[in-house]
């Protein structure tokens, strides 16, 4: 703890009777609402897990297959995460601290396959190297028969790592701008290698940054249905997908349970990390970037490893769509409903509007979590994370009966399908937002405070122009995931209502594969051009 | 209505339009019978009786020149020579008009559209609004919503006969009138009226001619496991609708055990996993498989776009591998529409709905004088096994049975 905070924390500490405090209860009530309203969909799973009786609920808890799933599990976020961490620190290190050529291109590569759906992504890298994927057409004259199989654990680990590793990457990256050069050059000056240095003093202060995008993906990966079901990996989406869809809901329900204890322990990991960095997630005062690294004649060979990713997670996808526009089906000639841009509009519309509410209901979250005092300020922050783990079916026909149950005006109109959508992701708003409130130095709002501001003014004066980059980088980040939403928004869209997703999903099931291109090229467009908005304030940062 | 069929027809043969007749019959007649149609809204205000009165044998007339069976007909090689389909007429139904909510369920969503699309044409009353969804979803939708009595949709049509059955254990249906399912044989209708079948999709195995003689393959699924020339060659999809309905078929027909050590033995044989049945299909085909279990209209539609592909379907004998299941469609239970929805059941049980069913999805027609596609064995040469279809949707021991095998 530095010597301001400290005295930070004695005058709040001697502040105790004052008007704050109503503040503080009113900010907690805020964000308390916002917590139980995200968890509702989940109340419907316990409800449901209820009329389980408990030697059922034994016997499916000890089953073997339960037992194998579980592990599937673990080992499939696991690697992920693991993986994702190799691929997207390196990747924010070489694009933020060294002198490789065409770091901000690389910087946007790097970034941008969050954009890319992971189940589209899935089938792009089943059609490339599948039994009977181009790479075996190409293999296949050269005498070469058998090539690994893409399918089962390797290729969900490659799949969900390529397009999820992002997160990883932009948090780590959010985290190098921020560290103060100083203490890099401190640590030089006491006769540290660089490499000593990067690990000594560097990488402590990373460790948060990590710690939350390696969260954010190993929460997707929980969740995600669509890479294990197309690689035929078995997971608890998948279970829980099929027993809810058989009716079973009391089954789907247990193993929703245990997937949300799953993503309690995730998340008190991420917290034991992020506290043990905690003096490092600092005010950032310092205006002295680190030196840049300079790399030498590996200067150009180091563009290599951006390139190799950018053209798996980047190239393939859209390579194979277009190779499926020129693929005619003339068996299913005119068999899907034509596109439309309609549908284009409908997935902006409802995508912008979860992101406006996402920033909003973040708002309370990211602040009682940041500025709050004790471990009970963070708790409705982290509960806000346990609906970004939970699969979008769950969500789906959780929020399908309370609608049904307590809001029927509202039942099939796209406010529900917004719901789901802030319900998902959430988290990922409150996650830019409370990284940015850390970075703003409390002593400016005190010091409005004594210049005669009344609270909120100050807050509206001071510390909101501050954190808007954050704000709009949640906003952007919730809009390009809603985007690709599929689960939900195939269960709650209101009648009549396509979206890019639901499209895709059409002519995909009809088996029109050429149809689905343009609408998933669409797709990727628009949703990188929220990915520069989340670059765009880096620039600014970069600039003050 | 009928005292402005002669004027009717006067107006409307000198207006020129793309789509003739019926629909400038009604559009013209909307104009000139306004107080006329007031007084007969079970006719065009989409009433809840039923009651459509008798055949509109002008309209029908008028009709005929726009409904050519070209309409509702597939192309390809796979339907030379096709006589023209019997049974009742489009024509001699009553009209549609209306707006109808449809939960469509499935994979075909697509192409049913393209049959309600030309129903809407030629009706310029009559519209439709679609949710396409996996069918099994809508079914546990709509039981939700039914709990709360706040269905959405008018109709729900599924690809299989088990999400029709959970709809109406469930409650959630109400029973089609007599007179609309009184065409379709007793199989495939539910026993009180509350589904009817519109096309029939037969289990099937498809094989490579090159790779396999139909010698080689056993006349009962359950001697497939020891099968020789079928170890480490043949693929299922365990996730799909259609194939977990079959092993439904297999434990009401062989027990439980039988069912589990079939599954298990499949597994021992080597058989690979595929995500949906198109894809064995192709595979079979392309000879990356020998032979698969698949419905059997996805080697239709492999055959019509490629028609050298060395590919043929083998149907096994009175079980579950020769299980007939249908598309159906249920009249959920709201006060809406009920009229229009039961004679827009009326319609997709038509001759003409029937031809587009058979030549455009290669089903299996609900009429006897409409004829399946290609050299497909007509339903009767199909050796069905003795089931009920509606039970088909007690899929619950059916996916415990097939996450014990490790199938799922």
């Amino acid at each position: 703890m530095s010597v301001s905070d400290r005295i930070d924390a004695v005058s709040r500490r001697f502040k105790r009777r004052s008007p704050s405090d109503v503040q503080t209860l009113v900010l907690a009530l805020l964000a308390g609402s916002v917590a139980v309203a995200v968890l509702t969909p989940l109340l419907w799973v316990l409800n449901s897990a209820r009329s389980v009786p408990i030697d059922r609920f034994l016997e499916i808890l000890l089953r073997q297959t339960t037992f194998d799933i579980l592990l599937n599990t673990v080992v499939l976020v696991v690697a992920v995460t693991a993986l994702s961490i190799l691929i997207g620190v390196p990747l924010a290190v070489l694009t933020a601290q060294t002198d490789m050529p065409f770091r901000r291109l690389f910087t946007v590569l790097a970034a941008l396959p969050l954009v890319v759906p992971s189940y589209i992504g899935a089938f792009a890298f089943v059609s490339a190297f599948g039994p009977r994927g181009e790479l075996a057409t190409v293999l296949a004259p050269l005498g070469i028969e058998q090539i690994p199989s893409i399918y089962g654990l390797g290729g969900s680990v490659i799949v969900l790592t390529l397009f999820t590793y992002p997160y990883v990457f932009l948090t780590t990256r959010a985290s190098l701008l921020s560290i103060d050069g100083r203490s890099v050059e401190a640590a030089r000056t006491l006769n540290h290698t660089r490499l000593a240095a990067f690990r000594r003093v560097t990488l402590p202060q990373l460790k948060p940054g990590i710690a939350a995008g390696a969260l954010l993906v190993a929460l997707y990966t929980l969740s995600d249905f669509g890479t294990p079901a197309i690689m035929q990996f078995d997971v608890f989406t998948r279970i829980i997908y099929v027993r809810t869809t058989a009716r079973q809901v009391d089954i789907a329900s247990i193993f929703s349970i245990l997937l949300v204890g799953l993503t309690v322990v995730i998340l008190l990991a991420e917290s034991r990390i992020e506290r043990g960095g905690e003096t490092s997630a600092y005010v950032n005062r310092g205006t002295d970037r680190p030196g840049v690294v300079r790399l030498g004649r590996w200067r150009w060979m180091a563009t290599l490893f951006p390139l190799a990713i950018a053209a798996l997670a980047l190239a393939l996808p859209p390579a194979i769509l277009l190779t499926w526009l020129g693929r005619s089906t003339p068996e299913l000639a005119g068999a899907a409903v034509d596109f439309q841009w309609e549908f284009a509009w409908n997935s902006v519309l409802v995508s912008g509007l979860a992101a406006g509410v996402s920033v909003l209901a973040a708002l309370p979250l990211a602040y009682l979590s940041a500025r709050g005092e004790g471990r009970l300020a963070s708790l409705p922050e982290r509960a806000s994370y346990v609906g970004y783990a939970v699969p979008g079916v769950i969500v789906g026909f959780g929020l399908l009966s309370v609608a049904l149950n307590v809001t029927p005006f509202l039942y099939g109109s796209i406010a529900v399908l917004v719901f789901a959508y802030v319900v998902r992701f959430l988290p990922q708003a409150v996650g830019t937002t409370r990284s940015s409130i850390l970075q703003v130095d409390p002593q400016l709002l005190e010091a409005a405070r004594t210049l005669g501001k009344p609270p909120l003014a100050a807050f509206r004066k001071i510390v909101l122009p501050l954190v808007m980059p954050g704000i709009v980088a949640g906003a952007a980040l919730v809009f390009l995931t809603s985007m690709k939403e599929l689960a939900a928004t195939l269960l709650l869209r209101p009648f009549g209502f396509e979206t890019l997703v639901t499209y895709i999903w059409q002519v995909q099931e009809a088996a029109v594969y050429g149809q689905a291109a343009v609408p998933a090229l669409v797709l990727i467009g628009i949703s990188a051009l929220s990915m520069l908005v989340i670059l765009g304030r880096e620039r600014y940062d970069v600039k003050e | 209505m009928m005292t402005t069929d002669d004027d009717t027809r006067d107006d409307g043969s000198t207006s020129e339009r793309h789509r003739p007749s019926r629909r400038r019959f009604l559009a013209a007649g909307g104009v000139a019978a306004t107080g006329a149609l007031a007084g007969c809204t079970g006719l065009f205000g989409g009433g809840d009786d039923g009651d459509y009165g008798p055949p509109d044998y002008d309209a029908a007339d008028a009709a005929m020149e726009a409904m050519a069976i070209s309409e509702f007909q597939g192309s390809g090689a796979i339907l030379e020579g096709r006589p023209a389909p019997g049974g009742r007429s489009m024509e001699d139904l009553p009209n549609l008009s209306g707006e109808l909510a449809i939960y469509l369920g499935g994979g075909e969503g697509g192409l049913y559209r393209d049959l309600f699309d030309v129903l809407e044409a030629v009706y310029p009353d009559f519209s439709y609004t679609a949710q396409p969804k996996p069918s099994s979803e809508l079914a546990a939708q709509i039981a939700e919503e039914a709990q709360t009595g706040q269905l959405q949709a008018d109709v729900f049509i599924s690809i299989g006969a088990g999400s029709l059955g959970a709809v109406v254990e469930e409650g959630a249906t109400r029973p089609l009138t007599a007179e609309t399912v009184e065409p379709v044989p007793g199989a495939f209708v539910e026993p009180d009226n509350n589904w009817v079948g519109i096309a029939g999709r037969a289990r099937a195995i498809p094989y490579n001619t090159d790779q396999l003689d139909e010698s080689d393959l056993p006349d009962s699924v359950m001697d497939i496991p020891d099968a020789d020339p079928l170890q480490n060659a043949m693929g299922w999809a365990p996730t799909y609708g259609a194939f977990q309905d079959f092993v439904t078929a297999m434990r009401l027909l062989e027990g439980e055990d039988a069912t589990l050590q079939w599954l298990e033995d499949m597994q021992a044989a080597g058989i690979q996993s595929y995500d949906n049945e198109f894809l064995i299909s192709d595979a079979v085909s392309t000879g990356e498989l020998d032979a698969g279990f698949a419905n059997h209209y996805y080697a239709m539609r492999v055959l019509n776009g490629s028609p050298d592909r060395p590919l043929d379907l083998h149907f096994t004998r009175g079980d579950a591998g020769s299980l007939v299941n249908v598309s159906g469609a249920a009249l959920l239970d709201r006060d809406e529409n009920a009229g229009l929805a039961d004679v827009f059941v009326r319609h997709l049980l038509s001759a003409e709905a029937q031809e587009f069913f058979a030549t455009r999805t290669y089903a299996y027609p609900m009429l006897p004088g409409v004829q399946p596609v290609g050299d497909l064995p007509t339903i009767d040469e199909l050796e069905t096994p003795d089931i009920d279809l509606t039970e088909l949707s007690n899929t619950g021991p059916t996916t415990d049975l097939l996450t014990e095998a490790g199938v799922l």
